[in-house]
């Protein structure tokens, strides 16, 4: 699969502390990556680098198998973001700040009609940006990001301040991007659920350093359940079943299983039990996503 | 031209013509009444150099104001609108855009400057001035005032970019303003230093007292060359100090 964006060690420094640090990103061609972080974790820096908004400190920048330092026209040409706030221009009306963009990108009319059909935004296109609610002002960065149909999306929290219709409408068509359109969108948000619905890719960011990458399954699969047994002799119990060929480990006052089939549960129970060790609990502990994404960046931020 | 067109288009619904003109207005309109009352204690004075010179020292208050509000206007909707990301992630490079907002501040402050020496023109006539209408010194009041224009723009147009609150920029041209009106009241030396002063330092009319008379002398075009050298290469050096300090700046 192709890569479509790669970084490699990229840093970034602002005077003593490390924004971002060492971060290797890679983005295939097709994928909805996802790059989660805390706010403040450097997923909007990491991003502007990569749009060749910021400089590295340190590292290298990759997008179409492209150095983005010697070809930053060629690929910003082939690249729609929206970064931050959304950006516009107050005093004119939706349309017109379309045709801003239109003028710079020199894109035919109809892309403006289709981008702005896709935002919902054709009924208030002849309104004053000014007076636009931030939900409207964030899809007209959405409109405008897409208003060339490039090759790759790059979203910085694009739902922010979105209501929750407005949320899944917006999810729902970046979700279709990559069919419709052929895109590959990299997406930012420190809000796990709201990736989780989307991604096919995850990069997980905490204090500038990655933390985790790969693909939405391989996440998931850190979610297996894992079996907790108390027993009145947990360190008997523990010898008792490492003979059956069972590996608990000790966690508190419970022996932890992972991955264990009912059938293997309910073996162990009766090795237990013919042994004259009392079993007191059986537990089936799950993780969500959440508590993974608490795990990797570090459980005690609030994120939500 | 592409860059130039499309910030032309950015102004829509800013009125911004229609700013400059009732601006010019109020200060021709002032500096003709001004002319009129001294024609009517001196009728010595119905002629074309002291209207000239009014408007020069006029222009010395007003011009700076007004080039910082037209400035300010062109570069507060980026900062405002938070549009450097999006415009800087669309590949234009700001050098260009940096450029292109000069040159439109410049082509407003150009027809500012037009509009004056067609009043100028215009209240001769209808004044019924003897002599006939003076092309080559209104050519060189044009000339004087569009030059300071253009550097006041450079510097006003670096702070406006690089300072995100335009009370500066504004306090800036005030500032000027205050300069520009008082500048003939400085040895000249001090004058020099300050670019605002160029209004009427620039004039092809200047006014002197001689036995409590005052008498407007032309100068002579040589005379104003050198110091049109050394003001355009200011200008330059303003210029490019301001687009490379906002072309290194981080968004």
């Amino acid at each position: 699969m192709n890569q479509i964006i790669s970084t490699h060690n990229l840093s970034k420094r602002y005077g003593d502390t490390y924004r971002v640090k060492s971060v290797n990103l890679t983005v295939n061609e097709g994928d909805i990556y996802g790059f989660l972080g805390p706010n403040g974790a450097g997923k909007s820096t990491t991003l502007k680098m990569i749009l060749g908004l910021a400089r590295p400190t340190d590292g290298k920048v990759t997008v179409f198998g492209k150095d983005l330092g010697a070809n930053r026209r060629l690929i910003l040409n082939q690249t729609g973001s929206l970064i931050e706030s959304p950006s516009y221009y107050g005093h004119l009306t939706g349309l017109e700040n379309m045709r801003v963009i239109q003028r710079l990108r020199d894109v035919p009319d109809k892309n403006v009609t289709e981008a702005l059909k896709i935002v919902r935004l054709e009924k208030q296109k002849d309104k004053k940006v000014g007076q636009y609610s931030l939900g409207m002002k964030q899809r007209l960065g959405i409109a405008m990001a897409l208003l060339s149909f490039p090759k790759l999306l790059v979203l910085d929290e694009p739902t922010n301040g979105l209501d929750p219709a407005g949320i899944g409408e917006i999810r729902e068509l970046i979700k279709s991007l990559p069919q419709r359109y052929e895109m590959t969108v990299l997406i930012s948000s420190h809000l796990l659920s709201e990736i989780e619905q989307m991604a096919t890719s995850v990069g997980i960011i905490n204090d500038g350093i990655m933390m985790f990458q790969g693909s939405m399954e391989v996440l998931k699969n850190k979610n297996r359940p894992t079996i907790m047994v108390k027993t009145q002799n947990n360190k008997l119990a523990q010898e008792l079943l490492f003979q059956k060929g069972f590996s608990p480990t000790q966690h508190g006052d419970f022996l932890v299983f992972e991955s264990l089939t009912d059938g293997q549960v309910a073996q162990a129970n009766r090795n237990l039990v013919s042994a004259n060790i009392d079993v007191l609990r059986i537990e089936e502990h799950k993780k969500n996503l959440e508590s993974i994404f608490l795990d990797i960046t570090g459980k005690e931020r609030n994120l939500l | 031209m592409k860059a130039i067109s499309l910030e032309l288009y950015k102004l829509r619904h800013k009125h911004l013509f229609l700013m400059v003109t009732l601006f010019l207005t109020v200060e021709i309109a002032w500096a003709f009444m001004a002319t009129s009352m001294s024609i009517s204690h001196n009728p010595d004075n119905a002629g074309w150099e002291p209207l000239i010179a009014m408007l020069s020292s006029m222009n010395g208050l007003f011009l700076p104001i007004l080039t910082a509000i037209c400035v300010s206007r062109i570069c507060d909707m980026e900062h405002k609108g938070n549009t450097w990301k999006l415009l800087l992630t669309v590949s234009i490079r700001r050098s260009t855009l940096y450029a292109a907002k000069y040159i439109s501040t410049s082509i407003i402050m150009l027809v500012a400057c037009l509009l004056q020496v067609l009043a100028i023109t215009a209240f001769g006539i209808v004044n019924g001035f003897e002599q006939p209408v003076p092309l080559l010194l209104l050519i060189r009041f044009f000339i004087g005032t569009v030059l300071t224009n253009m550097i006041i723009i450079a510097l006003q147009q670096w702070v406006s970019m690089a300072v995100k609150n335009q009370a500066f920029a504004l306090s800036l041209g005030m500032v000027g303003g205050f300069i520009g009106m008082a500048a003939d009241l400085l040895p000249l030396g001090v004058q020099r230093i300050f670019v605002w002063s160029y209004y009427t330092g620039l004039s092809p009319i200047t006014q002197s007292y001689t036995n409590e008379k005052m008498q407007f002398i032309v100068r002579d075009l040589n005379s104003l060359l050198p110091m049109m050298v050394v003001l355009i290469a200011a200008g330059i050096g303003i210029y490019l100090a301001g687009c490379v300090h906002v072309s290194r700046q981080e968004v």
